[in-house]
């Protein structure tokens, strides 16, 4: 643009002479506005395009930020209980170990008082033979009492009276001693099979109580064991629930820092935007100059006024913001892209 | 709570850093441009923190700088100029308007919170 005006403003012929040129170069520029104002309205529509995508960006990362949040809220909570239940089956699973002992040594005390029972028994089987011999000798007394009783004839037979009795009293005392004595040998003889044979539990469940002593201690170790094998199952799969709930509880900061960075690049449009907007004032500025010369071409405006007006290049470069358009500059006009020294984050 | 204003006239731009500083933790109050700023200043709003771009129509960051620092509380509050504008005399221009730092967009998140942290130790 600038070489045509100066090819127009220099020319040697003279002015006159290049009227009817003037006013085709004048009607040829007429129609640079319209075109300036339709790549303004492309360039305005790529500024609300990008900025309304930026912002429905920006809208779904902190819609993305506020789930991770969400769930990483969860997941804390969930970990938090599965913690607690974790603990608290460690403590009840303690407290039943603790219990089952508690029954096993129950039963185990119990086992030997019952010995001691029938050690007992034993001592008192040994007392009625005491009575036994004791018996036997006062029948032997009696028997002889009854022999001398004879012997002295009349004046005996009172005593014979009461030697007969004492015989009958030895042999009833005997009696009762065997049957004391054979009572205890029976029960002695049980008690030693319960505490040495508790398999009577598992043949029948009519067996007397008695035998489920040993039987129970032995079940109650089983079940203990059972119970212990449990809880450490489901120790272990809480632990490692907690564990993958401890992983997305990570992913879930990860992603939340990934959004934020994202957030971040938005910038990008606000840069593009003041980068476009530039692009619009050079158009404009174009426009205008496209108005001025066909104004000078039909006589609207004096020489001098368009030279005035005239847009250059450096003042392109005058108007830039960045450093990345003054380098851009550089490079499009040939001359040296100055290198930015200046800090991109300075506290003064 | 600690309270950080932005000035700036993209609306992008106000989303983004708003919703970087909210998840940060702090209360964001917006404007978009200068004289909507000292506006929000003299209704009372106080906030430990400025953030202002540079370029903005109605009243640009550096004349708000310069303004704001006459506002009832806030000679001291810091005032970080953030702005694609990288020409060195700006810079000086906005440090004698009373501007605390100067960061050229695009700033990292992670950038951005660690100059808040330096400029409000404690925040």
């Amino acid at each position: 643009m600038p070489s045509l005006l100066r090819k127009l403003t220099t020319n040697p012929k003279g002015a006159e002479e290049h009227r009817p040129d003037l006013e085709a170069v004048a009607t040829s520029l007429d129609p640079v506005p319209a075109y300036c104002d339709v790549v303004d309205g492309h360039v305005r529509d790529v500024i609300e395009l990008t900025g309304e995508a930026a912002q429905a960006i920006v809208e779904q990362m902190v819609k993305v930020d506020s789930l991770a949040e969400v769930m990483a809220g969860d997941v804390v909570q969930l970990a938090g209980t599965l913690s607690r239940t974790e603990l608290e089956l460690g403590q009840v699973s303690y407290s039943n170990d603790q219990l089952v002992s508690r029954l096993i040594a129950y039963f185990l005390h119990r086992d030997h008082q019952i010995r001691t029972l029938v050690d007992q028994m034993r001592e008192l089987n040994q007392h009625v033979k005491e009575i036994e011999e004791v018996s036997r000798a006062t029948n032997i007394l009696a028997l002889n009492a009854m022999i001398e009783a004879v012997r002295a004839g009349d004046a005996g037979e009172g005593f014979s009276v009461v030697a007969d009795e004492v015989r009958k009293l030895a042999h009833r005392s005997a009696e009762a001693a065997h049957g004391i004595g054979r009572s205890i040998g029976d029960l002695t003889a049980k008690l030693d099979a319960v505490l040495s044979d508790d398999s009577q539990f598992d043949r029948s469940q009519e067996l007397p109580p008695a035998t489920e002593e040993t039987a129970m201690t032995r079940r109650l170790s089983g079940i203990a064991n059972a119970q212990r094998e449990m809880s450490e199952m489901v120790a272990g799969i809480l632990k490692d629930t907690v564990g993958a709930a401890e992983q997305v509880e990570r992913s879930s900061a990860a992603l939340t820092a990934v959004t934020t960075g994202a957030v971040g690049h938005v910038q990008f449009q606000d840069i593009s935007r003041q980068m476009l907007e530039h692009v619009m004032d050079a158009v404009a500025d174009v426009r205008r100059q496209a108005e001025d010369v066909a104004a000078y071409s039909r006589g609207a405006l004096t020489e001098e006024e368009l030279g005035e007006r005239r847009i250059s290049v450096e003042d392109l470069r005058s108007k830039h913001v960045m450093s990345r358009q003054r380098s851009t500059h550089a490079e499009q006009t040939g001359g040296s892209a100055q290198s930015d020294v200046e800090p991109l984050i300075e506290l003064f | 709570m600690t309270t950080v204003m932005l000035v700036d006239d993209s609306a992008t731009m106000l989303m983004s850093l708003k919703s970087i500083l909210t998840k940060a933790g702090y209360t964001v109050e917006t404007a978009g441009h200068g004289k909507e700023a000292l506006d929000k200043l003299g209704k009372g709003v106080k906030p430990n923190l400025i953030i202002s771009d540079v370029n903005m129509p109605q009243m640009d960051g550096i004349t708000f700088a310069r303004e704001a620092r006459k506002a009832p509380g806030m000679r001291f509050t810091p005032i970080l100029m953030l702005t694609t504008e990288s020409e060195q005399s700006k810079r000086a221009e906005a440090k004698s308007a009373g501007a605390t730092g100067w960061l050229v967009k695009p700033v990292a998140p992670d950038q951005l919170l660690g100059v808040i942290k330096q400029v409000l130790p404690g925040a």
